[in-house]
C-alpha cells in the first residue's frame, strides 16, 4: 500500500533515470566514432539522432561534440540527459520520505554535478570522461537503488519505469537500424554494427554468445530475444511481468486489460515468437507491436494504481 | 603562504584582542576574556587545529548538506539554484543546570497556554474574570470561531511548540515568543547535530552532550496519543504544502524518520466525514493529521476558499471526531504577539506560579499611554506587527534611518492596535567562522516542545545566528544561519540517559 502519487513519482523517476542513461551512451558511442572516419561518425550520429527522436538538430556542419553538447546539456530540449535528470530528481524529491539517502545522495550529486554553471565548459574541454561520469554515476544509484531499497511495492514502481523505458528505447534504437525508420536501407556496415551493440551496451555480451561474427539478423536475435541480457527486450519484458504480478492486485476488476495480464501476454509473444518468421514479414512489425504492448501497459497501470475512478473504492 | 596545519602562527584561536566583547554576554568567553568552563573541551580542541583544518571541515559540512539536499530553491532568471542555510560548524553549549531551568519554564508555558487555549475556546473563564482582555482575544485574526466547544484529545491544543528563547545582557534566558502554529527548524536541529558529530567527534563525546535523536520517535508518539482512545494502531500522516515550500525538505525528513507517509491536500478525500488518502490498493482511513500547512488552507469549505493545498472536508471530519489535526487550528490566539505580554499573567492564572522564564519587556501600542512612550523611543525600541513573523513587518529602531522611523511612525499611528515594541535587547553572541576567522555573532535559542499525553522537551535546540556582524535579526528569510546546540548531561545524574 503506498500513495497513488508516490507509486507516480517513483515510476516516472524509473523512467527518466533510464533515458538519462540511454541518452548519455548513445552520445558517447557517437563521439568516439567520430574519432574514426568520418562516414562511420555520420552514419552513427544519424543512427543516434533517430533512436533519439531528433530531428531539430542539423547535422551539417556541427561537430560531433557540438551534437553530444545538445543531447546532454540543452536544457530546452525535453529529451536532453540534463532535463531527464532533473526532472528524475524533481521526482526524488518529491517521494524524498520513500528512497534511501544512499540512493537519494548519488542522483542528488549527479543531478549538482550537471547543473552546475561550469559543466558546460568541463563538457567541452573532456566530453568523454565526462560522459563516462554520467554513467558510472547512474550505475551507482541503480546500485544503491537495489542494495539500499527495500524491494517492496515502491521499488517495483520505480523497476516498472525502468524497464518500460528501456523496452521502448531498444525497440526504437532497433526500428532506426532494421525496421521501418531505417527507411529501406538497414544497417549493413561492419562498424555500424558494432557501434550499435555499443549503443545498447551489448558488444561483450552479444561476442560471448555469438563470437566476433556480427550480423543484423544475429543482433535482432540477441536484442530482442535473449532471455539472459538485461536490455534485451525479453528481459525487459520477462521483468515488467514478475514486477506487476508481484504487486498487491488493485482490487478492481480489469479483465483482460489487467496491467498484468497485457505484460503476461507480451513476455509469451516473445517467449514463443519464431526468429524465422520474424525474417519473412520484417523486424517493423514486431517491433511496432512491441511499442504498441508497452503503451497499452502504461495505460493499464495508470487505470490499475494511479488514476482510478474514486467511486470503486468508497465504502458504500 | 605556508599551510601548517597544527602550526601555532596558524591557529585561528582569537586572541583576547581580536574577539570583541561588547554590551552583550557571550556563550563562549566571560567579561575578562576567560572561557567559561562548559566550553573548555572546544576550547582545547579548536586551539590545535590550524585555519586551514578548520576552513576544510566547514566545507564538508556545507559540501554534505547540499547533496542531503537540505537546501532552499532560490528562483532567479532562467535557472533556479540550490542553496543550503548557512551553517556554523562550532557548536553552542549550555550546561545541565541552566538547561534544566529551561526546561522546567518552557514545560510550565505550554501548559498554561494549552489550558488558556481550552478556556479560549471552552467557557472563556478568564476573559470573564478580566485577566486578559476580551477584545484582544476574540478580535485577534488568529482566533477561529469554528473550535468553539470543540473536544480536543487531553486539551492537547498546541502539540508542536517551537518557542524562542534569548538571552539577555545579564546572561538570562527570556522568551521572545512562542510559536504554536507550524514551528519549523527541528530538521536543521537533528542535521547539525548529525554534522557536529562528524566535526567533532572526540569533543563531542567526551562532553557527555545530550541525545536529541528521539525526536521523531517522541512526535510520532505524542501524534498517536491524541488518537489513541479510539484507535488501536493510528495511520498518522504528515501533511505538507507540496516541494515549492521551503520547509519541504523538513516536512519529508520528518515523515522518513516517523515511517509515516508524507501527503499534498490532493492525496486525500473525505467521505462520509471520514479521511482517505489515496493509496494503489484503493483508500485507506487517516486518524492523526501532522499538518504542516497554516490554518487558513487546510480546508477551502471552512477556511480560505481559494487553497488548494488543503482537504475539502476536513474540518468537518474533524469536528465529527473523526481525525485529529496537529496542531490543532486556531492555536495562533495564544502566540500571538500581543497576547504575549499576558503570559506571565495567564501561568498564574491557570498555575498559580510565577513564570519561571520571563518574557521581554512588552508596550502594548493599543494602550494610548504605552503607544506615546513607543513613539518617543522608536530609536531605542524594536516595534512588530502582531499578524507577522518571520522577521517581516518589523523596526530595529536602533538600526534604522531617521527616514525609516518617520515612516514607521505613520502606520504605528494609523493602526496602533496591530502593533507592540520591546526595547532592543543585545542577544547574546557566540563564536563563529567567518571568512577564516573567528568572530562572535548573535544568537538565539528554539528549543522544541512536544505535548500530547504528557509534555516532552527536547535536550537541545536549533542556535539560530544572524550571520552579519552586529545584525540582531536570526531569521533564515533575511541572511541568518543556525548552529548545533550542545546541551550537556548532568555529570551527577550519568545513569539518567541510559535506556530504561
Amino acid at each position: 500500500m503506498m500513495l497513488t502519487r508516490v507509486a507516480d513519482s517513483l515510476y516516472w523517476m524509473g523512467r527518466y533515470i533510464e533515458r538519462a542513461e540511454h541518452v548519455s551512451r548513445l552520445s558517447d558511442v557517437m563521439l568516439t566514432a567520430s574519432l574514426d572516419t568520418s562516414g562511420d561518425a555520420l552514419l552513427a550520429a544519424r543512427t543516434v539522432l533517430g533512436a533519439v527522436g531528433e530531428t531539430q538538430i542539423a547535422l551539417e556542419g556541427k561537430s560531433a561534440v557540438d551534437v553530444a553538447a545538445a543531447l546532454v546539456l540543452d536544457r530546452d530540449d525535453p529529451g536532453s540527459v540534463i532535463v531527464s535528470l532533473a526532472r528524475a530528481r524533481e521526482n526524488a524529491r518529491q517521494v524524498r520520505d520513500q528512497i534511501t539517502s544512499e540512493a537519494w545522495e548519488r542522483l542528488n550529486l549527479l543531478f549538482l554535478r550537471i547543473t552546475a554553471p561550469k559543466a558546460a565548459k568541463q563538457f567541452d574541454q573532456a566530453a568523454l570522461p565526462f560522459l563516462h561520469e554520467v554513467i558510472s554515476d547512474l550505475f551507482l544509484f541503480k546500485g544503491a537503488v537495489d542494495t539500499t531499497m527495500s524491494h517492496g511495492e515502491g521499488w517495483r514502481f520505480l523497476m516498472l519505469g525502468i524497464y518500460l523505458e528501456r523496452a521502448q528505447l531498444i525497440v526504437r534504437l532497433l526500428d532506426v537500424c532494421f525496421g521501418e525508420a531505417a527507411g529501406g536501407e538497414p544497417l549493413n556496415d561492419h562498424l555500424a554494427q558494432m557501434n550499435l551493440l555499443r549503443m545498447a551496451c551489448a558488444l561483450e555480451p552479444y561476442l560471448r554468445v555469438y563470437t566476433a561474427d556480427i550480423q543484423p539478423k544475429l543482433i535482432q536475435e540477441f536484442l530482442l530475444f535473449n532471455a539472459e541480457f538485461p536490455r534485451s527486450i525479453q528481459f525487459a519484458t520477462a521483468r515488467i511481468e514478475e514486477h506487476l504480478k508481484a504487486l498487491a492486485s488493485p482490487g478492481l476488476d480489469q479483465g483482460s486489460s489487467a496491467p498484468d495480464r497485457l505484460a503476461g501476454r507480451l513476455s509469451a509473444r516473445l517467449r514463443f515468437a519464431d526468429l524465422e518468421e520474424m525474417a519473412s514479414q520484417g523486424a517493423s512489425s514486431l517491433l511496432a507491436t512491441v511499442n504498441q504492448d508497452c503503451a497499452r501497459i502504461h495505460e493499464a497501470i495508470y487505470g490499475a494504481y494511479v488514476d482510478y475512478s474514486l467511486e470503486h473504492h468508497l465504502p458504500g | 603562504m605556508t599551510v601548517g596545519e597544527t602550526q601555532d602562527q596558524d591557529s585561528l584561536f582569537p586572541l583576547s584582542a581580536a574577539y570583541p566583547i561588547d554590551r552583550a554576554y557571550d556563550e563562549m568567553y566571560d567579561r575578562s576574556h576567560g572561557v567559561r568552563d562548559h566550553y573548555g573541551p572546544l576550547q582545547s580542541r579548536i586551539s590545535t587545529l590550524g585555519a586551514s583544518e578548520l576552513a576544510d571541515r566547514q566545507r564538508t559540512l556545507e559540501q554534505s548538506f547540499l547533496l542531503q539536499g537540505i537546501t532552499f530553491t532560490v528562483y532567479g532568471a532562467g535557472a533556479s539554484t540550490e542553496q543550503i542555510i548557512p551553517t556554523d560548524l562550532f557548536p553552542r553549549i549550555i550546561p545541565a543546570a541552566e538547561w534544566a531551568r529551561i526546561e522546567a519554564g518552557l514545560t510550565q508555558r505550554l501548559q498554561a497556554l494549552n489550558l488558556f487555549l481550552a478556556d479560549i475556546y471552552g467557557d472563556q473563564t478568564i476573559l470573564k474574570d478580566g485577566v486578559v482582555p476580551r477584545d484582544l482575544v476574540l478580535g485577534a485574526p488568529s482566533y477561529r470561531r469554528e473550535m468553539q466547544g470543540l473536544f480536543v484529545p487531553h486539551k492537547a491544543y498546541a502539540n508542536v511548540c517551537g518557542s524562542d528563547l534569548i538571552r539577555n545582557e545579564a546572561g538570562e534566558f527570556v522568551v521572545l515568543e512562542d510559536n504554536l502554529r507550524v514551528p519549523s527548524g527541528v530538521s536543521y536541529m537533528l542535521a547539525n547535530r548529525d554534522a557536529a558529530k562528524r566535526t567533532f567527534p572526540g569533543t563531542y563525546r567526551s562532553s557527555g552532550v545530550r541525545s536529541v535523536e528521539r525526536y521523531p520517535d517522541a512526535l510520532l508518539a505524542t501524534l498517536k496519543s491524541l488518537a489513541s482512545d479510539w484507535r488501536s494502531n493510528p495511520q498518522v500522516v504528515v501533511l505538507t504544502p507540496g516541494v515549492y515550500n521551503s520547509a519541504y525538505y523538513e516536512h519529508a525528513y520528518l515523515a522518513r524518520l516517523m515511517g509515516a507517509p508524507l501527503v499534498e491536500g490532493r492525496d486525500l478525500v473525505v467521505h462520509d466525514n471520514l479521511v482517505y488518502m489515496r493509496t494503489t490498493t484503493g483508500l485507506k482511513r487517516v486518524d492523526v493529521i501532522y499538518r504542516r500547512v497554516d490554518d487558513d488552507f487546510i480546508d477551502p469549505l471552512t477556511f480560505r476558499r481559494d487553497s488548494s493545498l488543503g482537504v475539502a472536508g476536513l474540518f468537518n471530519a474533524y469536528r465529527a471526531g473523526n481525525v485529529v489535526i496537529a496542531n490543532a487550528p486556531g492555536t495562533g490566539v495564544a502566540d500571538d504577539k500581543a497576547v504575549y505580554a499576558y503570559v506571565p499573567a495567564i501561568i498564574r492564572y491557570y498555575l498559580g506560579q510565577d513564570a519561571i522564564l520571563n518574557n521581554v519587556e512588552t508596550y502594548l501600542c493599543r494602550e494610548t499611554s504605552q503607544l506615546d512612550h513607543v513613539l518617543g523611543n522608536l530609536d531605542k525600541l524594536v516595534v512588530k506587527a502582531v499578524g507577522a513573523s518571520g522577521g517581516y513587518g518589523m523596526l530595529v529602531g536602533p538600526h534604522a534611518s531617521a527616514k525609516e522611523r518617520e515612516d514607521f511612525a505613520q502606520q504605528l499611528k494609523a493602526d496602533p492596535a496591530n502593533y507592540i515594541a520591546q526595547p532592543t535587547i543585545q542577544l547574546s553572541t557566540a563564536p563563529c567562522l567567518i571568512d577564516g576567522a573567528i568572530e562572535p555573532r548573535h544568537v538565539d535559542l528554539r528549543p522544541f516542545i512536544l505535548c500530547g499525553e504528557k509534555i516532552v522537551v527536547t535536550p537541545g535546540a536549533l542556535t539560530r545566528v544572524a550571520l552579519k556582524r552586529g545584525s540582531l535579526v536570526v531569521n533564515s528569510s533575511q541572511g541568518g544561519g543556525s548552529k548545533d546546540t550542545w546541551v550537556l548531561s548532568d555529570p551527577r545524574a550519568q545513569t539518567q540517559e541510559s535506556p530504561a
